[in-house]
This record gives structure tokens, C-alpha cells and sequence, in this order.
């Protein structure tokens, strides 16, 4: 996996940036990843045995473990499938769900590692300066859903890659959905100067 | 009717079991009244504690392990205090062990 240590390039596509080094850069906020240990989990023996566990079958059907490092927490179900969530990196959700899998290891399950796979990255930026989202709704209407009523800010749907960009007035960013650290920053590059076209003037 | 019989788990409560198990062993009590013993025991410590209590107390500290199994939180605390009106107490290491007092009543 490529390390994140991309940097945006001058180029046509930002005309507003003279020095790489300038751009803000989307950070890593949540990683969420599913994984099939392969056979099926005693939660009652699991909760019983394991630290830092809850399992409370009446409200959800999945018993809840956390770790400290890396900091995450898992959503164990019977089936053997598990859900892995709050890394900061892919290879951290990794890392996460390997030590998951070692815990119910040693608890005397017959664990296989199949099927690892990331659901969601979600990252936060600021583009430094306010934003029209105004304006921009009325530019890019296709990709795009602004209801302030509703919701204070723009949902930008990118196509490729299919990605969520929440876009707020005061140019905060949220970027979700993407399945690759690569797809945050691709969707950051593009949404990028079209962001800064809509910048606030006073 | 169920008891929470987390009460007998207590030095107080370990005494009673200790010497009823005594008296059950030497044939002076029957197995039925001590067990009927212990329920009126975790009766009345549920009883005496939400009638006749009423200090609260603060607990403060480094959650080392947490618990939930059976609708029963086990926590174990590192270097807790232990703060009130008149007293502050400082231990390196608790349990907690905590039921859910509306499951009685049900």
C-alpha cells in the first residue's frame, strides 16, 4: 500500500496554488473493516473470558470488544463475523483485526483470517477559507444536494471515485465512502478548486 | 422472587455462607433453611442499602478492564479514589461489580 505521503502537484487543475506544500491535506479520521474468522463464536463464553467486552443480547446481537492500541473496537457476532472500527489507518484496521482474531484464538476458537476487507474511510480536511455553498449549488447541480433546512452542509456525491463529500460553509470537509486511502486523496484533489472557485469573498 | 445474590460475596456475606455452611455440615441446620437463610440475606442488604443509606460517593480512576455478561458490569479500576462529603480514599485496585436494581422489580 502506497505510504500517504502524496503531495499535490502544481499543475493547470489549481490555479490558485503556487507551492505544494501550501495545500491542506484530508486527515485519516475512521477506518471500518469487516473480516470472517471462518466458524461460530460462543459470545457468551467470548464475553465471559476475554477483557473489555459487553454483550448484551437483548438490545444488539453482537458482542462489542475494544482494544487500546491500535485504539478500535470490534463488533463480534456469532456467525464469526466481525466488524472493526475507529482505526486512523487501513494498515492500523488491519493490525486491529488481526489482534481480534488472536484474542478468540486464545480463547479456543479455530480461527481462519478470510475475507478481510475495508468498508469506509472517512477523513476531515479544512480548505482554509469560508465557502459559498450557494453558489455552488447552483454551478454543479447534478452531483449535488444542498438543503440547508435539513442539513447545514453540501452533499457532493463524486462519481469517480465514488466517494461523499460533506462541504460546510465555514470549509471544513468531510470525504466518505471511499474503500482506499489513495480514494480520499484522489476525491480531495478534484473537489479541490472547485472548493476554492466558490470561496466566500467579502 | 429473585435476589441479587452479588451481597453474599461480601465479607458479611461470606461469613453467614461460611457458618451456615458449618451448621449444614454438623446437621443443625437443614440445607432448605440455610438456603432460605441467604435469601432473606439478600433481601435485606437490598433493602437496608436503598433505605438506610444515603452518603454518595464519587469514584474516580484508570479503567484497567470492563465487563458486561448477564446484565452484570464488572469493572476494575487502577488507582482509584474513593471521594465523599467527610473522607477521601485512595486505592491502587478495585472491583466494582454492578447489577441493574430495575431487573428485580420485574
Amino acid at each position: 500500500m502506497a505510504d500517504t505521503d502524496q503531495v499535490m502537484e502544481p499543475s493547470i487543475d489549481n490555479p490558485f496554488i503556487s507551492s505544494p506544500a501550501l495545500h491542506p491535506r484530508p486527515t485519516l479520521q475512521n477506518v471500518v473493516s469487516t473480516v470472517n474468522f471462518g466458524c461460530t463464536l460462543d459470545l457468551k463464553a467470548i464475553v465471559r473470558h476475554a477483557r473489555n467486552t459487553e454483550y448484551n443480547p437483548k438490545r444488539f446481537a453482537a458482542a462489542m470488544m475494544r482494544i487500546r492500541e491500535p485504539k478500535t473496537t470490534a463488533l463480534i457476532f456469532s456467525s464469526g463475523k466481525i466488524v472493526c472500527t475507529g482505526a486512523k489507518t487501513e494498515k492500523q484496521s488491519l493490525t486491529a483485526a488481526r489482534k481480534y482474531a488472536r484474542i478468540i484464538q486464545k480463547l479456543g476458537f479455530d480461527i481462519t483470517f478470510n475475507d478481510f476487507k475495508i468498508q469506509n474511510i472517512v477523513a476531515s480536511c479544512d480548505v482554509g477559507c469560508p465557502l459559498s455553498l450557494v453558489r455552488m449549488s447552483t454551478f454543479h447541480g447534478e452531483f449535488l444536494v444542498y438543503e440547508p433546512e435539513l442539513f447545514p452542509g453540501l452533499i457532493y456525491r463524486m462519481k469517480k471515485p465514488k466517494v461523499a463529500i460533506l462541504v460546510f460553509p465555514s470549509g471544513k470537509i468531510v470525504i466518505a465512502g471511499a474503500q482506499k486511502t489513495d480514494e480520499i486523496f484522489e476525491a480531495f484533489k478534484n473537489i479541490y478548486p472547485v472548493l476554492m472557485s466558490f470561496r466566500k469573498t467579502k | 422472587m429473585a435476589t441479587f445474590e452479588l451481597y453474599r460475596r461480601s465479607t458479611i456475606g461470606m461469613c453467614l455462607t461460611e457458618t451456615l455452611d458449618e451448621m449444614v455440615s454438623n446437621g443443625t441446620l437443614s440445607p432448605e433453611l440455610a438456603i432460605e437463610v441467604l435469601v432473606q440475606f439478600d433481601k435485606s442488604m437490598t433493602e437496608a442499602l436503598e433505605s438506610q443509606v444515603k452518603s454518595k460517593v464519587t469514584i474516580a480512576g484508570h479503567l484497567h478492564t470492563y465487563r458486561f455478561c448477564d446484565n452484570v458490569w464488572t469493572f476494575i479500576l487502577q488507582g482509584a479514589s474513593f471521594k465523599s462529603e467527610d473522607f477521601v480514599q485512595n486505592v491502587d485496585r478495585v472491583k466494582i461489580v454492578a447489577c441493574d436494581s430495575k431487573l428485580l422489580s420485574q
